[in-house]
């Protein structure tokens, strides 16, 4: 059911060129330089200390690495991350990061 | 810190987390859809996050549930400033008596002003608006409505045609505008017009009352000219006479002319000398050295040094001295007959009125005695002789 219903949402957004993220409840990620990314559509946070941020996805984690990490605001929906930040990872799931 | 200033009513706290796992703290918070910001790690590995004074009290159940504790690190926004301002009593008390006095000086009117081009004394105005309850330092919410106001300072005012009163702010303006009236004349009783002098009539024009002589009639002074009686004995009413009378004149003349007269001129050579004013002292500074004149004038300018409007008892003083010669002038007996002649007619004319004029005139005697010439003229002027007499 939950297949075949997220088939025809991705058969829509082809159809109707609609962006991804709109239908698929993916998470959207926008990075300033090095300085900031405002991360959407996250559920929940797994891991927080100043060097790592470890997001939870709805098929996968995704990892912002980086120094002095600090989240200036966080929602239902959004994490809003400033600090140093040297990489962005997604990990699928299943498969966990070191 | 979305929105700093409405963080700064509702007040926030920086806030520190001890013990338990900062994710699932941080997971529960996003549940339950408080909001947290700036949230880092302290250099000792702790949890600090700003939030908002309502929210704090929101996250306690939920630090219950992952076995955390909270410490607060600093206050900020308006409720910790109330707290503390109700501290000092004083303080929020003076800012109160501020605002009172600031509302209460409002309440007072402050100026009384007058406009408009009027007659009526200020005075008088200011003492009617008084009356009415419009002074300074009166409250404003005792003073009627400008419109009744203004009714009833133009019934204290009579001469006004129209007032207006403006209150702006803590200042009345009032208008006044002046009613024309015509101009008073003069009281007047029942009149005769008399002879000034005797005289020989050569005019006479009655406006009012009745002429009691005619033209060329000889008059003695004090003889009735227009009369002021209106019908005969039994019916009779007395007026006020108005009218021109004009007659012949004879002056005598007694005239001294002298032969040599002497006039001051001046030489045209000056000298200048400046002085400083200390008190009521003089101290000559320039001008020394030079030989005064036999007959001077003098013009002394002085200048006080001033202060705003306060004269100070310091200044200067110059002296302009001027050379004057007198000069003799002599005359014939023609020429100083012609000059005493010249005179009298002007003078003559001063003392007989505006309207007078010169109709002849006679030499009567003429004599050169001790420098001087003597003479005696007789002259004929046209003039009024009209005066008025009241009726008894």
């Amino acid at each position: 059911m939950m297949r075949v219903s997220r088939k025809l949402r991705k058969w829509t957004a082809t159809i109707l060129d609609l962006p991804q993220d709109v239908v698929l409840d993916l998470p959207r990620i926008t990075m300033i330089g090095g300085l900031q990314v405002t991360v959407e559509n996250h559920r929940g946070i797994l891991h927080f200390s100043p060097d790592v941020l470890r997001l939870a996805m709805d098929n996968g984690i995704m990892e912002v690495t980086g120094q002095d990490l600090v989240i200036r605001n966080i929602g239902a929906e959004e994490v809003f991350v400033e600090g140093k930040i040297m990489g962005v990872q997604l990990h699928a799931k299943g498969k966990p990061s070191s | 810190m979305k929105g700093s200033w409405v963080a700064t009513i509702r007040g926030y706290v920086w806030v520190k987390l001890i013990g338990g796992e900062p994710e699932v703290f941080l997971n529960a918070a996003t549940r339950e859809q408080v909001p947290l910001w700036n949230i880092s790690f302290s250099p000792a590995g702790q949890l600090t996050f700003g939030v908002s004074v309502p929210d704090f009290f929101r996250l306690r159940p939920l630090l219950r549930g992952c076995g955390s504790r909270t410490r607060i690190i600093s206050r900020h926004g308006l409720p910790f400033r109330m707290a503390r301002l109700s501290r000092r009593k004083t303080f929020a008390g003076g800012m109160l008596a501020f605002v009172l006095a600031l509302f209460l000086l409002s309440t007072f009117v402050w100026d009384v002003r007058i406009e408009g081009n009027t007659a009526i004394p200020e005075e008088k105005i200011l003492q009617a608006a008084r009356e009415e309850g419009v002074y300074t330092f009166q409250w404003s919410f005792r003073l009627q409505d400008a419109a009744s106001l203004s009714q009833r300072l133009a019934l204290r005012l009579p001469e006004a045609a129209w007032i207006g009163v403006d209150k702006r702010g803590t200042s009345i303006s009032i208008t006044v505008i002046d009613s024309t009236k015509p101009e008073k004349t003069a009281l007047e009783g029942p009149r005769h017009l008399v002879a000034k002098t005797d005289a020989v009539i050569t005019r006479i024009i009655a406006e009012n009352g009745r002429p009691k002589v005619e033209r060329n009639d000889r008059v003695r002074k004090g003889d009735i000219l227009i009369s002021g009686v209106l019908g005969d004995e039994r019916n009779n009413k007395t007026v006020i006479s108005k009218g021109k009378v004009m007659g012949l004149v004879w002056h005598e003349y007694r005239i001294e002319s002298p032969l040599v007269t002497k006039s001051k001129n001046l030489t045209g050579v000056t000298q200048d000398r400046s002085y400083l004013i200390i008190g009521n002292r003089a101290l000559q500074i320039s001008g020394y050295g030079e030989p005064s004149y036999e007959i001077s004038q003098t013009r002394t300018t002085v200048h006080r040094a001033q202060l705003w409007k306060r004269l100070l008892p310091f200044g200067t003083m110059k002296e302009h001295e001027l050379e004057v010669v007198e000069l003799e002038k002599v005359r014939t007996p023609a020429e100083a007959k012609l000059a005493g002649l010249e005179q009298a007619r002007s003078e003559m004319l001063a003392k007989a009125g505006k309207d007078a004029v010169i109709k002849a005139e006679k030499i009567l005697h003429e004599h050169t005695e001790n420098g001087k010439v003597l003479l005696t003229v007789l002259f004929e002027v046209e003039q009024s002789i009209a005066i008025e007499r009241p009726i008894g």
